[in-house]
């Protein structure tokens, strides 16, 4: 091993000097043709790319006139916390609603779902549609006509109030009903 | 004698170490691990008057992006010695041995000449070491394209050096209400430009990109009910996909473009339906009794992971499109949703609301290794990945009001880029 050492040493130490003198010269190879060129190969014009096409910058817009609105006759109910099912409370309201539905026989219903702002906003659209859901499934289960009431739901999109509290939260957890103009 | 030699031997050894270094390209996994020192120079005018207004602006992109990158030390410019205020577009005009003194390993020169409304721009990424020329650019276009140009400069620079593009040059989507309703938003990757692309007048939520960048699904209750619109961004053109009754919501491209994954609520109960891009219902993919929501794909476009509740609270589940197979990806939380899944395939970021906030964590599909990525203030949700996979974009909420960040994929270098605005989603590079 000694003896190799000396021969090894010295054939490593003229492969480096080789090495640098020819990595020299590849040097000027590299870079690519660029940096000799007086302008380089790559140019990126930007004048004639296509822009997304906004609608403008109308300011504040008036909403659209709502076709459905409250009735005195019709009053919201509340849910528990992620739950969609219906309590004592909530099944007194409903048929209350009904014995009015019943009453003012002709008209469409909107039943609205809701909730608080907690949680995911898909989730909660997902959840708002099962309260609405539940919420017709009593109607109907109280015989008031299937297609009489439709559901929408607009999950945490349209709070009732805004306080971040337990008792904001809770006015929020609801199903409202409305009726066709 | 043989003490000599060996040391001889050694020193011929060690002389071998740099070269073999030489040229490698740099794999940077974990910012902060690796801080190339970079000097940035203002680009200077090559003719004609001095445009210092386009000066600054293309420095302060080209700063911001390569600091958000997360690559670079920046050199202190207040050290730079005479060769930064010379031109200096190819090598043998760069003086770098004065860059080298900085202990600089890249540098950034470029120039540029404005005639009128027009602007040109040559931009230059130096190898100081190796005193050569690693990638040179000319952009043409007009005044107002100079953040463009110098976004575009900052991607290049990222392939250079990684191999691979970076998204500064691409778009993020997102949903604002500032125009009195919640709309469909555009605006650059540093928040700059918002435009608005939708005047639905009511309630437009939770925007996909295409995988070309060039469309847009979102729901909108325009018709009166959650359906899901597709929109070209170019042209303008929207088309309503899906309007079946109930839910129409959560609409994901696959990576192929061919099929979409959306929640559909018609059959009673929320689930989970791939769509063809006609609007056909393909296939429904999930049938447990809860909700299920939120899909997104594997890169493959074999798995999605989603959100049920079919076992009480909302929980992610990974699906196997080919055998149908379904499993739980994490039993950690109590509620987890909006998971999203990197174009890299080898994590999914997802929202867990823990003691009444949202904060964001990061997991492997297999569901080892979870780390949380954010610890408020202000609760955060919807992260989307970038098109690299380098970065993520989410919405934050604070005391009622939302706004987007961004940070890197490992939770550093967060930053806000939009003050009002929510549900973001990020294009690939038009």
């Amino acid at each position: 091993m000694k003896r190799a050492l000396l021969p090894i040493t010295l054939l490593s130490l003229v492969l480096l000097v080789a090495g640098c003198a020819s990595k020299t010269a590849t040097e000027q190879e590299f870079p690519p043709r660029v940096d000799t060129q007086a302008a380089p190969t790559a140019t990126t014009d930007l004048s004639r790319q296509p822009a997304p096409l906004g609608v403008g910058s109308q300011g504040v817009q008036s909403g659209p006139v709502a076709d459905h609105q409250a009735v005195s006759g019709l009053s919201r109910i509340l849910f528990d916390y992620n739950q969609f099912t219906l309590d004592d409370a909530a099944r007194g309201v409903l048929e209350k609603n009904a014995l009015y539905l019943k009453a003012n026989a002709s008209g469409r219903v909107i039943i609205e779902g809701h909730c608080d702002d907690r949680g995911s906003d898909e989730y909660n659209l997902a959840l708002g549609e099962r309260r609405a859901m539940a919420a017709k499934s009593y109607l109907v289960s109280l015989g008031i006509a299937a297609e009489r009431l439709s559901t929408i739901s607009y999950g945490e999109e349209q709070p009732l109030v805004t306080a971040a509290s337990e008792d904001g939260w809770a006015q929020n957890r609801r199903a409202e009903f409305k009726v066709a103009r | 004698m043989s003490g000599w030699l060996r040391r001889l031997a050694l020193l011929t050894g060690l002389l071998w170490l740099p070269l073999a270094a030489a040229g490698a390209e740099i794999e940077i996994s974990a910012p902060g691990q690796q801080a190339i020192p970079l000097a940035l120079t203002r680009f200077l005018p090559q003719e004609g008057a001095a445009a210092p207004a386009v000066a600054a602006e293309l420095h302060e992109v080209l700063s911001a992006d390569l600091d958000l990158a997360g690559l670079f030390r920046f050199v202190d410019p207040q050290a730079f010695l005479a060769d930064a205020g010379k031109l200096g577009l190819f090598s043998p005009e760069v003086d770098f041995g004065q860059w080298q003194l900085l202990g600089a390993e890249v540098l950034i020169k470029g120039g540029y000449r404005v005639q009128g409304e027009e602007l040109a721009v040559e931009a230059r990424l130096f190898d100081v070491p190796g005193r050569r020329l690693l990638t040179g650019r000319r952009f043409v276009g007009r005044l107002q394209d100079a953040r463009k140009i110098a976004h575009a400069f900052a991607d290049e620079i990222l392939k250079t050096l990684t191999g691979q593009a970076g998204p500064f040059d691409s778009r993020i989507a997102f949903i604002s209400k500032r125009s009195g309703h919640k709309e469909l938003w555009l605006m650059d990757v540093d928040g700059r430009n918002p435009i608005r692309l939708t005047d639905h007048r009511l309630l437009v939520l939770n925007p996909d990109f295409s995988p070309t960048g060039k469309e847009l699904l979102f729901t909108s209750y325009r018709a009166g009910n959650p359906d899901l619109y597709r929109k070209e961004i170019f042209t303008g053109r929207e088309a309503r996909l899906s309007s079946h009754a109930g839910l129409n919501i959560a609409g994901r491209y696959a990576p192929d473009g061919r099929t979409v994954a959306l929640t559909l609520s018609r059959d009673g109960d929320p689930e989970l339906y791939l769509l063809g891009i006609d609007g056909a219902i393909r296939k429904r993919l999930t049938t447990s009794f809860g909700v299920d929501v939120d899909p997104s794909w594997s890169p493959d476009g074999r798995q999605l992971v989603f959100v049920s509740s079919r076992l009480g609270s909302p929980q992610m589940f990974i699906l196997d499109l080919q055998s149908g197979a379904v499993r739980r990806l994490t039993a950690n939380g109590k509620y987890d949703a909006t998971p999203a899944w990197s174009p890299k395939g080898d994590r999914i970021v997802f929202s867990r609301q823990e003691g009444g906030r949202f904060d964001l964590y990061s997991i492997r599909p297999d569901g080892s290794d979870e780390r949380r990525l954010s610890f408020g203030p202000g609760g955060a949700e919807h992260p989307r990945w970038s098109p690299d996979g380098r970065f993520l974009v989410y919405s934050v909420e604070k005391a009622g009001k939302k706004s987007l960040w961004i940070m890197r994929a490992d939770g550093t270098g967060m930053r806000q880029i939009e003050a009002e605005g929510s549900h973001p989603a990020w294009s690939v590079v038009w």
